[in-house]
This record gives structure tokens, C-alpha cells and sequence, in this order.
């Protein structure tokens, strides 16, 4: 019983057609990420909308070069990622291995450019006491990093299984969860990046 | 089950797209500081963003419909929020004064 249960297919059909990306639990997982950030981004509306001098001159001291970066290799690493589920849709599995090892590879890219960009930070005396703005970037951010690290590391287990042949044509449902999580975290930064870095 | 298409190119479209948009973003973040109507913009671009990033990557108009609107929402809400910000900034901070 618990067997077939856990034997999905890598569609999960609905009545009129449409399918669930990956499987249910992940997009419980999406679900709850999605409505952390909302009450995240309230706050920062919020505290946007009683100190708006704060946040166009705290916006102004922060390192664009380094939300640039971050924003180019989230987007990158979410293509490469999809193209490995588009490989192994179509049996691709070296194409798949390759894809999702480059998406590994630009990801781990974030954690580095954020570490260079706390430090510049900390250098032009940028830390979480430096004003509303600042505490509202950090939290924000270093929510979003932890959510990252998430992906990271299910980037790594989806990996191994991939390597193992753990998904194919048939069933790579694992592969097309962790894409759509990474997706979704994608999607988030897409919003932190200009509220913070381009709307000096 | 869907039928084995190479989405290759539209997958590449998306990304240079989402480079581009990022890109242009960033210039008239620059060039237009100090213009009233730059959130509205910003906004726009940051929907336009998330929506190439639900559509091509995540594939939510074949999605079950809860996901889609789900990400469809969510998509919407931050660009909203930035423009009722911009322009009705007081009277948000007014109803959001405990």
C-alpha cells in the first residue's frame, strides 16, 4: 500500500489536464516560502512607506555590482537548471548530468558574492545597526541566502541521484521538484534585487 | 504525458531576456533617480521578470490551477505594493501606524 503510494508517476495528472511540476510536497514546501516572503516584503513596504528618505539614500550606499552579480547567477543557475529537466524529458542523461552540475557550479556563486558583499559591507561600515533600511536588507537578504542554501543542498542530493540514474525519460519527478523550488527562489531575488539595489 | 519537445531555444530566450531586462533595469534605475514614475517601471519590469521565470521555467499555465494562480499572485503582489508605496505612500504609513 505505502509502496504504491510513494510510486508516483513523473506526471501528476488533474482532471482538466494541467499537472503538478514535480510533486505535491515540494509546492506545499513553495507554498510556505512564498508566504514567509509575503509577510517579509510587508514589513519592508511598510517601513518603506514611513521612512522613505531612509531607503532612497540607504539604497544609494549599497554595492549594486555585487545585487547585479547575485541576480545574474540566480537566473543562470535557474536556466541551466532547466535545461537539465529538458534533457532528461528527453533522455538526454549526460546532457542532464552536464546542465545540472553547471546550475551547481553558478549557484555556489551566490553564498561567495554574498560573503564579498557582507564584507564590503562591513568595510564601508554597513552592519544590521546602521538605520531601518539596512535592518530591513539584512533580514530580507539573509532570509533569502538561507533559502538558497536550501536549494544548494538539494541541488547536490538531486545530483547524486541523477548520477546514479536515479531519474529518466520515465520519472524525473525528484529533478523537476528541486528545479521548481529553485525557480520560485529564483523568482524571489528577481523582487528583493530591485527593491533594494535600483531604487536609489 | 506531455510530447517529448526540445524547449531548448525557448528556455535561452527566457534567460536572455531575464539578462536583458536586468541589465535595462539597472540603466534607468541610473539614469531616471530622481523620476516620479520609476517605481512604476521598476514594477513593471520586476512582473515581467517573475512571469518569464513562472512561464518558461516552471511551466505554470500548464500547471495545476492553484500553482498558477499562486504564482501569478505572488508575482503581483510586491509590484503592487511598490506603486501603492510610490504614490500613496502617506496614507499606507497612516494605516500601518499601530
Amino acid at each position: 500500500m505505502v509502496a504504491a503510494v510513494l510510486h508516483n508517476s513523473p506526471e501528476i495528472p488533474v482532471a482538466d489536464g494541467r499537472r503538478i511540476p514535480g510533486n505535491k510536497g515540494i509546492w506545499v514546501g513553495i507554498t510556505c516560502e512564498i508566504v514567509e516572503f509575503v509577510v517579509l516584503f510587508t514589513v519592508y513596504f511598510v517601513a518603506r512607506a514611513h521612512f522613505p528618505d531612509a531607503f532612497h539614500e540607504g539604497a544609494q550606499r549599497l554595492s549594486v555590482i555585487s545585487g547585479t552579480v547575485i541576480t545574474l547567477l540566480m537566473v543562470t543557475s535557474s536556466y541551466f537548471i532547466a535545461c537539465s529537466v529538458n534533457a532528461i524529458r528527453l533522455d538526454r542523461h549526460r546532457a542532464a548530468v552536464a546542465w545540472l552540475v553547471a546550475g551547481l557550479v553558478i549557484a555556489l556563486g551566490y553564498p561567495l558574492a554574498k560573503f564579498l558583499e557582507i564584507s564590503w559591507n562591513l568595510a564601508h561600515g554597513i552592519d544590521g545597526s546602521s538605520g531601518i533600511f539596512f535592518t530591513v536588507y539584512y533580514y530580507l537578504t539573509f532570509n533569502h541566502l538561507v533559502h538558497a542554501t536550501w536549494g544548494i543542498l538539494g541541488i547536490l542530493w538531486v545530483l547524486a541521484r541523477l548520477l546514479f540514474h536515479g531519474y529518466s525519460a520515465g520519472d524525473y519527478t525528484g529533478l523537476e521538484a528541486l528545479a521548481s523550488y529553485w525557480h520560485a527562489t529564483d523568482i524571489i531575488w528577481l523582487i528583493i534585487f530591485p527593491l533594494f539595489y535600483v531604487l536609489a | 504525458m506531455e510530447s517529448k519537445i526540445d524547449r531548448f531555444r525557448v528556455l535561452t530566450a527566457a534567460w536572455l531576456g531575464l539578462v536583458a531586462l536586468t541589465l535595462v533595469g539597472l540603466g534607468l534605475g541610473e539614469w531616471f533617480r530622481e523620476a516620479r514614475w520609476l517605481p512604476l517601471l521598476v514594477a513593471a519590469i520586476i512582473w515581467l521578470k517573475g512571469a518569464l521565470v513562472a512561464r518558461h521555467f516552471i511551466e505554470s499555465h500548464l500547471a495545476h490551477p492553484f500553482i498558477a494562480r499562486l504564482l501569478q499572485g505572488f508575482i503581483a503582489i510586491a509590484p503592487t505594493a511598490l506603486v501603492l508605496t510610490a504614490f500613496f505612500g502617506d496614507t499606507l504609513a497612516r494605516w500601518a501606524t499601530l
